[in-house]
Formats: C-alpha cells, structure tokens, sequence
C-alpha cells in the first residue's frame, strides 16, 4: 500500500499518457464527465460520479464490427475492426468498477466476445473510494460501495492532501513501478484514516434495503401490478438503460454506402417498444412488461446465469436520468414489502 | 489472431428454388473449403444470415447434417433482410455464421414413435429433422407427419411429403384452413389431423413447430389427447441480433433462447416464465 501526494496526481497521469490514452473525470462546465485526461479539466474533488459510466471506453454507444466491400463477381471483402489501444481509465467509483465486474462476466463468459475483449485486455483500471454519498445512490444497500473491494488495478482513497493507493493486480502494480518515485509506503495511520472514511461514508447513506432475498420476493411479484402501476409514466426514452454501467443489450446494424457498407454495433433499451419486436410479431407488448424485464434481468437472471454477478451496481444513474421519476429504488421497495 | 465470433463466412448461393407463396429455399455453399467441411450442425439449429450492407437475421437450417457439403435455408419473405434474401440470384454471395442454438433431441428419442405436427414454413425445421430420421429409420417407431397451411398455396416441400408418404412405417397427413379449386384433400387447422392418427402415447413424442398461434393450440389439443408435458417438443421465436447469448433481445428467464433454444419442451416452456 502506497500514498500519493494530491499534487502529484496530474504527474503521474501525465506520465502514462506516453503508452496510454488516459481518461478520467473531467468538469465540462457544469458537468462531469469521463474524457481524454486534460489536467485543466481534471476533476479530482467531487462528489457522486460522472453522468455516463466509463463503460463506453469498453463497449462504446456505437461500433464498427466489420466493413464489407462489394468485389466483382462473387467476392466480398469483410474487414475486421478490433481496438487494442492501450487505456488507463483513472477515476472509477466503486459503483462503476462493479459494472465492469459484470460486463467482465457477460462478455468474456461461454463465447468470448471479440470487441469487448480486444478492449477490456489493454485497459487498466484505476478507482476512486467514495467517501461521501451520493444523492441517488444506493450501492451501501446492494454492498458494491461505498468502497471497493475487488476489480480493480489500483484503487485510491481521498485522504484530504494525499491518497491511499492500494494495488489490486500485477498490472496495477507494474503501474506504480513505473514512477516509483512519486509514490510513498502508506503509514498504518493512512490505513487506518480510510477505515474511518469508509465507515463515515457510509452512515452517509440512507438505510434503504436489505437486498437479502429480493430474487425470492421477484418470484412471487410477476404478477402484480405494480409494474404496470410504475411504468405508467414511463416516456419509453431509455435513457435508464443508456446511463446504466450494467446494460449490455445490444443492435447488430448495417450501414450501406455503395459498393461498401459498414457493420456496427449499437447500445438497444429493453424499455423501447421495438427491443422485442420481430418481422411479424412482438413478444412484449405493454411497457409493464418491459419494466419487469429489466428489473428481473437484473436482478434475477444476471445473478442466476453469471454466478452471482450483480446485475445493477446501486450507481443511481437511472433515477437521476428519468423524466418521468421512475425510481428503481422504490420499485425494489415495494417488491420487497409485498 | 483472436477467433472473431461476429464474423459471417461468405457462402455463395447455389440454386434457388420458389418453395411456396413468398417461400424459397436457398442452397448455399461456403466459399471456404475448410468451413464447408468442418460447419456441422444439429437439425432444430440455426444460422444468422447476413446480407452484405442490409443486415443479419437468424434463420433455421432446413437441410439435414447428413446432406454434406452444403446447406440449405428456407425463407419466407417476411422483413428487411428476408426481403433482400429473395431478391438474391443464383451465383451471388451472402454471408453465414453459426450454427447456433441447441437443436432438436435425436438420440434421447431414439425408439419412440415420432409425431410431427407442422404449420406453414415451420415444416422447415422440422424437415432437417425427419430427413435425419429416415435416414437413420431403424432407430425410430413410426413417423408420422401432420403439416397444414392456411391455403394450398402455402404448403411448403411438396416433393419431401411425397417421398415421405412412401416411406415405411410412416404416414403423412395435409390439410389447409382454406381451400381452392385443387385441393382435394382434408380442410381445417392442423389439429383437426390429430383425430384421424392412432397414437401410442407410451411410446410417442411430439415435435411442434409453427406460427405461435398454431403451436399454442396443438399443444392443447396433444394435452387433451394424454401426452406428458415433457413428450411435446416446440420451438421459440424471438427477435434475436447476436446468435450467442449477449445482446439480450431474445432473454426470457435465465433463459436466452438462442443459445438455451430454440427448442423446448413444453414441460421447459412453462418454467420459463413471461407467458409464452
């Protein structure tokens, strides 16, 4: 365990940028947002996390799979395109580390997938402890923070003019040896200052819910109306989906552009009436149906199907993003009183 | 060199034939000698169909594993990429990947007595199967096959039903919802067949592939007539984009039917949950 002087920090990211793009947390006006490292911009001291994952630098909203170029006669040319540039992403809130655990799970389980893995292996993760909770927040209740315990290369700790930097992989490690000389051995007091923050943090959370048994509660609410109760105001923009560190669901699309066409892949909402809809029919007709998957897929199935895997990693992106105040906390309440 | 679990192999269309109104079946041979060698596959499974610059679409292997070296696709003109697919000629190149999905059981059916109850083009499936079957006949009962449409024009694989009629030990019945002038034959749904057949039901399982609205009666109606939940074998259909349980688009359950599917029975179908 190490610490690293605050006035350090820009020094040592800056120092990666020669063999790594490095994104981090930036302050675009009013908002913060995760972006090519620019130390003007750094954003260091904030509260909560950036408005959209990290999750694009894994699995971007829109990407090129293939291109196919038309030939004479029979031939097509099909052209792979994999991304294996080499990534720091520094700044991860425990919530979002969760949410690459489980894209990990997803992607690289049964048929490893191809994109996601070019990216994932040249990426290294670099969190950020909350030490303050954030306003619509949960991650205390489902125990993916405040603090992380797992899924990252390094993760650092706030300790006012310095940070605790523990390792969590080889590669993390390799990542300190590289500016050994920025880095100082932690003190059983730095140690024990982040126990302390960490506890504090997370009396700063409102006691929502005990998430013990919800997959049993989730069995005996498929029929009840509260998913067609709490989706009723639902404006079907998916924009829950699209802020969401776990949502992997996904298009497969051609573009076409003459004799050559290009095949992306691009983020789909299970909120969206067309997610299940097919040439001639579509499988889920009312939006209560739609809000019980994705409630249900996370919750339920991801956990059943990737070992435990958390589906929602309590970030709150959801509840903040909704228009129509659709709340996934007081859903799981009232799933859970039922 | 990752293995690239997106990419289509380009096959080249060998023959198109006009199988039934907006039907055709397609014979495809993979470009690649080695692809076309080593692509195996279970009857019930499916491929995800590319047409170059208008997209992907998961479509059921018709051809059996015992028809070497090429394979065919049976499509009705339905949607985007199945409309690009029928205007495609003999000679032009598509792209495949797969195969996908777990198929039907066949050893685990071995020496029953096999009824199939099919509607429309969801003979396509099926027909992988029973040609499987006839070709390897000593190791299954009675075949019998109940196919129906909802007009003559309809009927998919007339010449198959033909050969199939003639076979030993086998059976097989046609009707249509709707009749014209040519049909001399049995008029109603497909289940109304099932009054006319003798069934062993110690010994039987029932495959069952059609349009939902179809597959939903006939289960009914083999449930009316004794047949165990797990003796009823069907098929799901749902909107699918990958092929290998990732985008989500076909998860129901813990389930995602195109890698846990499409084939259920139907003791499996009611677990699922969602309805179906």
């Amino acid at each position: 365990m190490k610490t690293l002087d605050k006035t350090e920090l820009s020094k040592f990211l800056e120092g990666l940028r020669a063999d790594f793009r490095v994104i981090t947390p930036l302050q675009e006006g009013e908002d913060l947002l995760f972006g090519e490292f620019d130390s003007s911009k750094l954003a260091v001291n904030f509260t909560g996390r950036p408005i959209i994952p990290p999750k694009e630098y894994l699995f971007p909203q829109q990407e090129r799979l293939f291109t196919f170029t038309a030939e004479e006669g029979d031939r097509v040319e099909v052209k792979a395109y994999l991304n294996e540039e080499k990534q720091v992403i520094w700044g991860i809130r425990p919530c979002d580390l969760c949410g690459i655990k489980t894209l990990d799970s997803i992607f690289l389980s049964n048929y490893v997938d191809t994109y996601y893995q070019a990216r994932r292996e040249n990426t290294i993760l670099m969190g950020l402890n909350c030490n303050q909770a954030c306003e619509t927040g949960f991650c205390n209740s489902l125990q993916t923070g405040p603090f992380a315990k797992d899924s990252f290369d390094l993760i650092f700790t706030d300790l006012a003019n310095r940070y605790l930097v523990e390792v969590g992989s080889k590669a993390g490690e390799a990542m300190i040896a590289r500016r050994a000389n920025l880095f100082t051995e932690a003190s059983d007091e730095d140690k024990g200052e982040a126990n302390r923050l960490e506890e504090k943090s997370k009396q700063g959370f409102k006691p929502l819910f005990d998430m013990k048994g919800v997959d049993n509660k989730l069995a005996q609410a498929w029929d009840d109306r509260l998913w067609a109760e709490e989706s009723d105001s639902c404006i079907l923009c998916g924009g829950c989906n699209f802020v969401c560190p776990t949502c992997h669901c996904f298009n497969i699309e051609d573009i076409k552009a003459g004799r050559e066409s290009e095949r992306v892949r691009c983020w789909d909402s299970c909120q969206l009436g067309g997610f299940t809809q097919m040439a001639a029919e579509n499988t889920r007709q009312t939006q209560g149906e739609r809000l019980r998957q994705r409630i249900y897929h996370k919750f339920s199935y991801t956990p059943a199907k990737y070992d435990g895997a958390i589906g929602c990693s309590g970030c709150g992106r959801c509840i903040e993003v909704c228009p129509s105040n659709i709340d996934i906390t007081h859903i799981l309440e009232r799933v859970i009183k039922r | 060199m990752r293995e690239n679990i997106y990419a289509p192999s380009l096959a080249i269309i060998k023959k198109v034939r006009d199988e039934a109104e907006g039907v055709k079946t397609f014979t495809l041979e993979f470009k690649d000698l080695a692809i076309r060698k080593a692509f195996d596959y279970r009857p019930g499974q499916f491929g995800e169909v590319t047409i170059f610059g208008t997209g992907e679409a998961p479509i059921s292997i018709t051809s059996s594993p015992v028809n070497k070296g090429y394979l065919e696709l049976c499509v009705a003109e339905v949607g985007r990429v199945t409309r690009a697919l029928h205007l495609k000629q003999e000679g032009e190149v598509i792209g495949v990947r797969g195969p996908y999905g777990n198929g039907f059981p066949f050893n685990e059916v071995e020496g029953k007595d096999i009824l199939f109850v099919a509607g429309g083009i969801g003979l396509a499936p099926l027909r992988s199967l029973i040609n499987q079957m006839f070709t390897e006949r000593g190791k299954f009962g009675k075949l019998s096959i109940l196919y129906g449409a909802r007009y003559p024009g309809l009927l998919c694989f007339k010449d198959d039903l033909k050969r199939w009629a003639g076979l030993e030990n086998s059976q097989v019945l046609l009707t249509v919802d709707v009749a014209d002038d040519s049909w001399q034959g049995n008029i109603g749904v497909v289940g109304s067949l099932l009054a006319k057949i003798e069934v062993n039901l110690e010994n039987t399982v029932a495959f069952v592939c059609g349009p939902p609205i179809m597959i939903h009666f006939v289960i009914l109606d083999l449930l009316k007539m004794g047949f165990k939940e797990d003796r009823i074998i069907t098929t799901m259909e749902r909107r699918m984009e990958c092929g290998l349980g990732k985008c989500g688009h076909c998860n129901i359950g813990v389930k995602y039917v195109c890698q846990d599917g499409p084939v259920f029975s139907y003791q499996e179908l009611r677990e699922l949950g969602e309805n179906v």
